[in-house]
């Protein structure tokens, strides 16, 4: 890739993911015509879809790195773990979430909003962590695993060094850096659809009752629903759903980088 | 042989299996989070065995939801949503790669860069979509056509919206340009065949490179049956659908672990059917391959 297209690649990356970035100003700072308790909830939910975004990315990416190098490392481990993976990767998203917050609904509802939000963020983690690491682990493991069965790696062995030591030399290549990358952006992308969707879901079953302890812009959007119908203000309804498509579309691109990576 | 160790893996295994031990598995994750008395646990599994055999004590433990309702709006319901969204999906990678594949070819060896533009604008459009949320587009839908909106359209957005078309898409695209780019690819542009622009039809050009993609795509595609679930799940819940979705979020409503149990149950059996019919024309059409691919 050509490093000007780069630049500009990178510059509309950032203006793309700036909602989530604008997000932590204070909601009186920004001057709209947007009905005020309206716009508070926006800041906040796009404030906790970063917080889930981060929280997810570091604990999920933690997690693929490690269970990817030991499942190359070790190939009886391996084996066991990509089963064990691909039954969790043969239920859906959507229910996992919906499982692992039904047990904590009613613990979330008796508790302090405090309590309750970090309680929410942690179930959430938990459950998003589960359906995005089959992919996570799998986009990092076979890059790895190719590298080391190539010719060069057969040479590291050849002066005595051990796996464990070839496959941390290895993570550190181009190619990982890459893989680890592009395995980010499709945690991101995975979260962000997750936690939109669940947030829609409980807010369409629950109503507001239902999701005190969990921001998200899904919620927002489910909350603002009936803006598009007759006398109501589509703009409470498109809006979220534009910033949330602008962050997907940042997103996407960098997974699309994957193909020139290839070529 | 072959055959029943297909059936042995794929219906025993892959179906029966999952749906059982999966279903018990999120109930007993779901009964020791929520500290169930220890007799809730038997009471669940008969609750679950009253439902698989359409007991009637079931409906009288749960007024309102029959083993067959639950069965039934699986059957009618989330069973064909995601076939048609399965068959739309399958639909817009195969003629997508075939026309990207076949303008690369064009603007590579004949210098028809107009094709090749036209190829990525679709491929733009395609990744836009994939970023609109799927409620968002459940959410318009509904808007205009209420709980009648037709299934092929809900399906449609099922595969076109969130994702599911554009990486489907991305998947067989980059393989079949892979191919394109070998030596027997280029023997076979000499014969002078058809390109097969709209679709690979056999003894076109994009014909010959799917016929090497489609072992590798089929698995693929099985691999994305959950994610149709789930999103179908999501239409059903936001249309308002007497399906699965609905009645598995009731169930969260109501805090009924029975309800919850068997709907998941049926909505992994959903799953493994569908997961089950995709592996069966792997197994069917390239025995070979599908031993591979396991």
């Amino acid at each position: 890739m050509k490093k000007p297209f780069k630049i500009v690649l990178w510059a509309l990356l950032a203006i793309l993911v700036l909602p989530l970035a604008l997000a932590w100003l204070p909601p009186d700072s920004v001057t709209t015509n947007l009905p005020p308790q309206y716009q508070l909830s926006l800041f906040a939910s796009f404030k906790q879809l970063s917080v889930t975004l981060l929280a997810t990315l570091l604990v999920s990416s933690l997690v693929a790195i490690v269970l990817g190098y030991v499942s190359v490392l070790s190939t009886p481990l391996g084996r066991g773990l990509a089963s064990v993976l691909k039954a969790i990767e043969s239920v859906p998203s959507i229910l996992i979430a919906l499982f692992c917050y039904a047990p904590v609904s009613g613990y979330l509802a008796r508790h302090a909003s405090n309590v309750s939000e970090l309680a929410s963020l942690g179930v959430f983690i938990f459950a998003a962590a589960l359906t995005v690491l089959p992919e996570a682990v799998r986009g990092l493991a076979i890059p790895l695993g190719d590298l080391y069965h190539r010719k060069y790696s057969l040479s590291f062995r050849s002066y005595g060094f051990t796996k464990a030591h070839i496959l941390s030399v290895l993570m550190r290549t181009d190619t990982m850096l890459a893989a680890i990358r592009h395995s980010a952006a499709g945690i991101l992308l995975k979260t962000l659809v997750l936690d939109c969707s669940f947030g829609f879901v409980i807010q369409l079953g629950f109503g507001s009752y239902g999701t005190p302890a969990h921001h998200s812009p899904g919620a927002l959007i489910a909350a603002n629903r009936d803006a598009l119908f007759e006398g109501g203000n589509p703009l409470l309804f498109w809006l979220p759903s534009l910033l949330l498509a602008a962050t997907s579309i940042a997103f996407l691109l960098v997974l699309n980088q994957k193909k020139d990576v290839r070529s | 042989m072959r055959f029943l160790r297909f059936l042995m893996r794929e219906f025993v295994m892959h179906g029966v299996v999952f749906a059982v031990v999966g279903t018990l598995a999120l109930t007993l994750l779901y009964l020791l989070s929520i500290g169930a008395p220890p007799s809730s646990y038997p009471e669940a599994g008969r609750s679950l065995w009253l439902m698989v055999t359409g007991a009637q004590d079931f409906q009288a433990a749960n007024p309102g939801f029959s083993a067959g309702r639950i069965i039934a709006s699986g059957a009618a319901i989330t069973l064909p949503l995601a076939l048609a969204s399965l068959f739309i999906l399958a639909v817009i990678a195969v003629c997508g790669a075939s026309f990207a594949t076949t303008a690369r070819y064009l603007a590579a060896r004949h210098g028809q860069r107009g094709v090749l533009a036209v190829s990525k604008l679709l491929g733009g459009l395609l990744g836009l979509l994939a970023a609109v949320p799927l409620f968002v587009g459940f959410w318009v839908l509904a808007n205009g056509f209420g709980s009648e909106a037709p299934f092929p359209l809900i399906a449609l957005a099922v595969v076109a919206l969130g994702g599911l078309g554009w990486d489907a898409l991305s998947f067989l695209m980059a393989d079949m340009e892979r191919q394109l780019n070998t030596t027997y690819s280029e023997v076979f542009s000499t014969l002078g065949a058809p390109l097969g622009q709209l679709f690979p039809l056999p003894g076109t050009m994009s014909g010959y490179l799917f016929s090497s993609s489609l072992p590798g795509f089929i698995p693929y595609l099985a691999g994305k049956v959950p994610a149709i679930i789930g999103a179908v799940t999501i239409a059903e819940i936001v249309f308002s659908f007497p399906g699965l979705g609905s009645t598995l979020l009731d169930a969260l409503l109501a805090s009924n672990t029975d309800l919850l149990v068997a709907s998941v149950f049926i909505l992994l059996c959903v799953n493994a059917v569908v997961a089950f019919i995709v592996k069966s024309i792997l197994f069917l059409v390239y025995p070979r391959w599908y031993e591979k691919a396991v």
